[in-house]
């Protein structure tokens, strides 16, 4: 063996650079963002783009630098750049081996409210019908401890859930009895409206940490609106049951959730204010999804992808504006969003999953036996359509479920990586396969995604998010802050 | 109206990628002679955008495609490696 290295060895390599895989997406007519392979990002000016990919890019330039520590060029010697990126893949996917986390129960379609836009076509409130029986729930148990995953959640979903309480009480008991050997670390929470909490359930919730999963949807008359129940008090009765929950069961066991009604649109300022006048600390602007009511009774057409950017993008505006004054205040879509933008972390959204998390993150057993690969699904079934139907309780197994061509063959063939448009697009490592949806407006699971409203949606935020930053060094510092919460 | 790139500068992937980006936009139908890649393009009836800008756009989009293939090219060999190094240890390799 030589004492010394060959010639090559002493080559100055500075200077000379390799290409790591990354893609690109215009913002405007001069700026593109770039990101790496696990999405990673940066935003550079269009000559500048040209120039590293034609090796023109100089060390001594910032850009040279900022590259190389993102993993977006290698020099000759910079060996761990594809270990690196190969971890944080890695890391971005580890979510996968764990399974399903969240199970989902509707424990009966019965509601006391009539939402225009109910997306899960809820059920008059004396139909015994559309109510979970213990037998279909022993059996739903059985199949949430066959998941590989340590964190189990639980949650009741309806419907509203507290008109068929007993069989909340009957889940949570049988699934701690479970977990007395299974050891998981098991949470449970209640969708509710809040409308019919009462002192023993509340302190059912307590003994047994429930956490509570509410709506709030703007100021009263918007509220009420929207959410019309007898006695037309649905923001009263909220308010009134959102302190006693509170009181019983800590502060932070509550929280709420928003639609954005036909009715909303030009109130996000109204609604945020109503938030923080509740003293909540963030807000979800969320969207209407093309299922239940909200198809039959056209909430859904009423509004289109441009009409909801807008309303979205004033209200994140507002909000960014809010933290500037000291007002902690988080928009939660952005944080989904921002996390996947700062960090290998998944926070493992289903609709920002890819492979989609239909089934592999989440589940739900629906009031008559029938599992389903996500919430969506089961709100197509109720319009007719039991395409992700992926088995029944009572007459499948865990591995017949679970292996279904129809949850399969959705997961492999909306697979973003490998779809059109997707496998070339800058957003694709934070973005989603969303398989219902665009099998709920194309009739098939992929869609063709220049005409998807939800690519739409994805790019119109992502975008507003990337300008925000660009031009804003302290919204920047706060979206970072939203990517980083505990 | 008919757009016609030549096929030693831009790939038949690229002029096609591109198309598919404007489905919303354009309907365009792809042709190739020996020298040349065809495109007969129409505008989708209801399109916001007007057929100049559309074309100009879907220049700027042929151009983004054909650098994307160039990148995807130049770092196969990497995004391989990558891949193998994330799914190294896991029991799925076979």
């Amino acid at each position: 063996m030589s004492k010394f290295s060959t010639l090559d060895k002493y080559t100055p390599t500075v200077g000379k650079y390799e290409l790591l895989p990354f893609r690109f997406e215009s913002l405007d007519n001069d700026d593109v963002v770039v990101t790496n392979f696990v999405g990673e990002f940066v935003i550079l000016k269009r000559e500048k783009l040209n120039d590293v990919v034609g090796k023109k890019l100089l060390p001594t330039e910032e850009t040279y630098s900022l590259l190389r520590s993102r993993h977006f060029i290698k020099e000759a010697s910079d060996s761990a750049s594809i270990e690196l990126l190969g971890l944080k893949t890695r890391t971005k996917f580890s979510n996968l081996r764990n399974f399903t986390n969240l199970h989902l129960f509707v424990v009966s379609l019965r509601c006391d409210h009539s939402c225009g836009y109910c997306q899960v076509s809820r059920q008059s409130e004396n139909k015994a019908a559309f109510d979970m029986t213990e037998a279909t729930a022993d059996k739903a148990l059985e199949i949430v401890f066959k998941s590989p995953n340590e964190a189990i959640k639980i949650e009741f979903q309806g419907g509203e859930p507290l008109l068929n309480f007993e069989i909340v009480k009957y889940v949570v008991l049988a699934a701690k009895k479970k977990n007395e050997v299974q050891k998981r670390d098991l949470q449970f929470v209640i969708t509710t409206t809040l409308a019919l909490i009462t002192d023993e359930i509340l302190d059912f919730c307590k003994e047994h940490k429930i956490y509570l999963s509410s709506s709030l949807d703007g100021p009263e008359d918007l509220h009420n609106q929207n959410r019309p129940r007898p006695g037309k008090d649905s923001h009263a009765r909220f308010v009134e049951g959102l302190k006693k929950a509170r009181d019983k069961l800590g502060y932070d066991s509550v929280s709420a959730l928003m639609t954005t009604s036909p009715a909303s649109l030009g109130k996000v300022r109204d609604i945020i204010d109503e938030y923080l006048k509740h003293d909540l600390d963030g807000i979800f602007l969320r969207h209407l999804s093309p299922y239940g009511f909200a198809i039959k009774t056209k909430s859904y057409k009423a509004y289109n992808v441009d009409k909801w950017l807008e309303f979205y993008c004033e209200g994140l505006d507002y909000i960014v504006e809010l933290n500037k004054q000291g007002i902690r205040f988080t928009e939660y879509f952005a944080s989904l969003l921002l996390t996947k933008m700062f960090s290998a972390n998944d926070p493992g959204f289903v609709d920002l999953m890819n492979p989609s998390g239909a089934g592999i993150s989440a589940v739900v057993f629906n009031y008559d036996g029938d599992v389903y690969a996500s919430d969506e699904s089961r709100m197509l079934r109720e319009m007719g359509d039991t395409s992700f139907k992926i088995g029944n309780l009572h007459t499948n197994t865990y591995e017949e479920i679970f292996t279904s061509e129809a949850l399969l063959n959705a997961l492999d063939d909306s697979f973003t990586m490998s779809a059109p448009m997707c496998t070339d697009c800058a957003f694709e490592p934070w973005c989603g396969a969303e398989p219902v949806f665009h099998h709920a407006i194309f009739g098939d699971v992929l869609g063709r995604k220049p005409e998807s409203e939800f690519c739409k949606r994805i790019m119109g935020v992502v975008k507003h998010l990337l300008k925000k930053m660009q031009n804003d060094p302290e919204a920047k510092d706060i979206f970072i802050r939203w990517a980083n919460k505990c | 109206m008919k757009l016609i790139v030549e096929k030693n500068v831009y790939s038949l992937e690229a002029v096609e990628k591109s198309a598919y980006r404007f489905i919303d936009r354009l309907t365009i139908l792809i042709s190739t002679d020996n020298e040349n890649i065809i495109c007969e393009i129409e505008v989708v009836e209801g399109a916001k955008e007007g057929i100049e800008n559309l074309i100009a756009n879907f220049k700027r989009e042929l151009l983004d495609q054909q650098l994307r293939k160039q990148i995807k090219h130049e770092t196969e060999s990497a995004r391989n490696l990558i891949l193998a190094y994330a799914f190294s240890r896991t029991g799925l390799q076979g």
